[in-house]
């Protein structure tokens, strides 16, 4: 973050800085690149015909419909999560933390078999919540469980530590000035939490984009209804549809750029609003 | 996608590599021929258990000669696409003709593939219905599919190109329904039953494999496959398995192929022939039939105790029009299936 002074590049500087671009050009740029000219190749018109497929069009809108519910819960229940685990102490306070980055590691197509098998129409549970007209797999709400799932340590992650450096001192003076809990929480808590929620909401928001494993074994993959952008792409590619797959790719991987973006400027924002 | 490149790459590592090394330097040793088969995931026991022991003690008894296999399988169109970028596969045996035919449109087979007695075929089986022990929703037929009280499985003809069997013997069977009454083919009604049925289907999966998993884990109430999947779960899993077979459904039927490509670079069309000759012969028909396949000539699956005799209305590809008018009128993009969600009043649940 912070730019030195005095830019003398010794050589060794130099090196490194060229090495670690060029490693970030070969691994991210070049790949993306290649995706993004395939994709514009044919022109504008049959970029934009591929986009207008209502097939195309409904698996994006669903793929950001989940997402942006997936974001508003984790928002909210990470923070929370995150405050209870900064804030109270209670047993086994070591082995939930270590449970929450468990998610990262659990290969997507098993969260989807462990969703089907605990919610699922033939399960205890998927039979009751059936019963009360709650279907969850094969339908939306499975999808949004699966995205839940796999992006659940992003927002705690973030919010914790910037929790934990706080020092309560802001609080405690809020309280002395008169403030209630929720005014303190509103106008003191929140406000130097922002960037790092807006930060775990935007890797997740960003992951759940792109994810497929969990999502193709809960949603059903029924087009128009429950086939979301990544499993469209699968589809047109197996079909023979690549320029179809690479245009919805790079909508999705141009919305994630963006989002990555908006949160870098937001972070550099959040970062001076603290200084002063 | 990532996934299956990586097993294309391992494939090509792991089989091909010492498939061209081994051939050279055994071969010449102690008379071993090597044959590396491409074949679709369906086949995967009855060419790994099955074909190799009995195929090895005919060539030794015709060559006095070893034979040593070596198999890759994978989806059909993966397959096709593996051979067609570089595997080296000297006989490929596929889930559909089209993808023979991409072969010979990339130069790796002859045109005339399907010139012979049974125009390229080795392998039969029929679409059926599987149902649940008891058939508890007293499924007969396709229309049954389209009560409000069963769930359907089939996977998505998007990535399974062997889906498209399941769903062609639908659309079929709506297409010939006025047939007994010596009614003319009506699309129309093709197109109502497919959609009545794909209104109560649960989840598409990615392959028919899948589709069968899903099922066996508890979900639906019927699954469309092939019966040899079904027959495979019975020998293999031991499990009841139990499946209809509609009176109007479609007989699948798979092709083998010489990729020419590979036996003139590996020097070995002599045993090639001979194992697809073997595919087709009695003996290799007989050993297919007992892992659950129709086989090319009906008396030899008569003799298979328990296997139901074909269906009264049975039909073919060649009946709906064959593969390149189907898959224009129903697959290609505005086609019918794409019509099933688009139009308005078939909008699925």
């Amino acid at each position: 973050m912070s730019h030195p002074s005095v830019p003398k590049h010794s050589p060794s500087e130099l090196l490194i800085r060229g090495a670690t671009l060029s490693y970030l050009g070969v691994m991210v740029v070049l790949p993306l690149a290649v995706l993004t000219y395939q994709a514009a190749e044919p022109g504008t018109s049959a970029f934009w015909r591929e986009l207008s497929n209502p097939f195309a069009w409904h698996a994006l809108k669903l793929t950001f419909a989940t997402a942006l519910v997936m974001v508003a819960i984790n928002v909210v229940l990470g923070t929370a999560t995150a405050w209870v685990l900064v804030h109270y102490p209670f047993p086994g306070k070591g082995l939930v933390n270590a449970l929450i980055d468990l998610p990262f590691a659990v290969p997507t197509v098993v969260t989807g078999l462990m969703l089907v098998a605990l919610y699922g129409p033939t399960s205890v549970l998927g039979a009751f919540l059936g019963r009360h007209g709650w279907d969850v797999i094969y339908q939306k709400p499975g999808i949004v469980l699966a995205l839940l799932f796999v992006s659940y340590p992003f927002v705690i992650r973030s919010v914790q530590p910037v929790l934990l450096e706080m020092d309560g001192a802001e609080e405690e003076a809020a309280t002395t000035l008169g403030a209630g809990p929720w005014t303190t929480f509103r106008r003191v808590t929140f406000p130097t939490l922002k960037p790092a929620i807006v930060t775990g909401a935007a890797l997740s928001f960003s992951r759940a984009l792109g994810e497929f494993g969990s999502v193709l074994m809960v949603s059903g993959n029924r087009p128009l209804a429950t086939k979301t952008g990544p499993m469209y792409i699968f589809g047109e590619i197996e079909s023979g549809n690549r320029h179809g797959a690479m245009v919805v790719s790079v909508v999705l991987l141009a919305c994630s750029l963006g989002i990555l973006l908006v949160l870098n400027r937001l972070q550099r924002q959040g970062g001076l609003d603290h200084v002063h | 996608m990532a996934w299956r490149s990586w097993q294309l790459v391992i494939v090509g590592v792991v089989l091909g590599a010492p498939a061209l090394g081994c051939a050279r330097t055994q071969g010449a040793s102690d008379a071993t021929d090597t044959l590396t088969i491409g074949a679709y995931s369906v086949v995967r026991e009855a060419f790994h258990a099955g074909l190799p022991p009995a195929f090895a003690a005919h060539w030794k008894r015709q060559t006095g000669r070893l034979v040593r296999f070596e198999e890759s399988y994978n989806a059909s169109g993966a397959q096709r696409r593996a051979i067609a970028s570089g595997f080296d596969a000297d006989v490929a045996v596929l889930s559909l003709e089209g993808d023979v035919q991409r072969l010979v449109e990339a130069g790796l087979v002859k045109k005339d593939w399907d010139a012979g007695p049974n125009k390229g075929m080795v392998s039969r089986s029929l679409v059926v219905i599987g149902v649940r022990p008891g058939n508890p929703r007293q499924i007969q037929d396709w229309e049954d599919l389209t009560r409000p009280d069963v769930g359907v499985l089939y996977p998505d003809p998007k990535t399974s190109g062997g889906a498209r069997w399941n769903i062609n013997a639908i659309y079929g069977a709506g297409l010939f329904r006025d047939r007994p009454r010596g009614g003319k083919p009506d699309p129309k009604a093709a197109r109502d039953l497919l959609a009545r049925v794909q209104a109560r289907v649960v989840n598409l999966d990615g392959s028919g494999r899948q589709s069968m998993a899903t099922f066996e884990r508890g979900t639906g109430d019927a699954v469309v496959t092939y019966e040899n999947e079904l027959l495979f779960q019975r020998k293999m899993k031991k499990a009841e398995a139990p499946y209809v077979i509609p009176p109007a459904t479609l007989l699948i039927e798979s092709p083998g192929v010489i990729v020419d490509a590979s036996v003139e670079r590996h020097g070995n069309r002599a045993v090639a022939e001979a194992f697809l000759d073997f595919l087709r012969s009695v003996e290799g028909q007989r050993i297919l039939s007992a892992y659950g396949f129709r086989a090319l000539d009906p008396r030899i699956d008569e003799r298979i105790p328990g296997r139901a005799p074909p269906p009264p209305r049975l039909f073919t590809m060649k009946d709906l029009g064959g593969w390149s008018k189907i898959n224009k009128e129903v697959y290609d993009p505005g086609g019918v299936w794409d019509s099933l969600f688009t139009d308005k009043g078939a909008k699925v649940r």
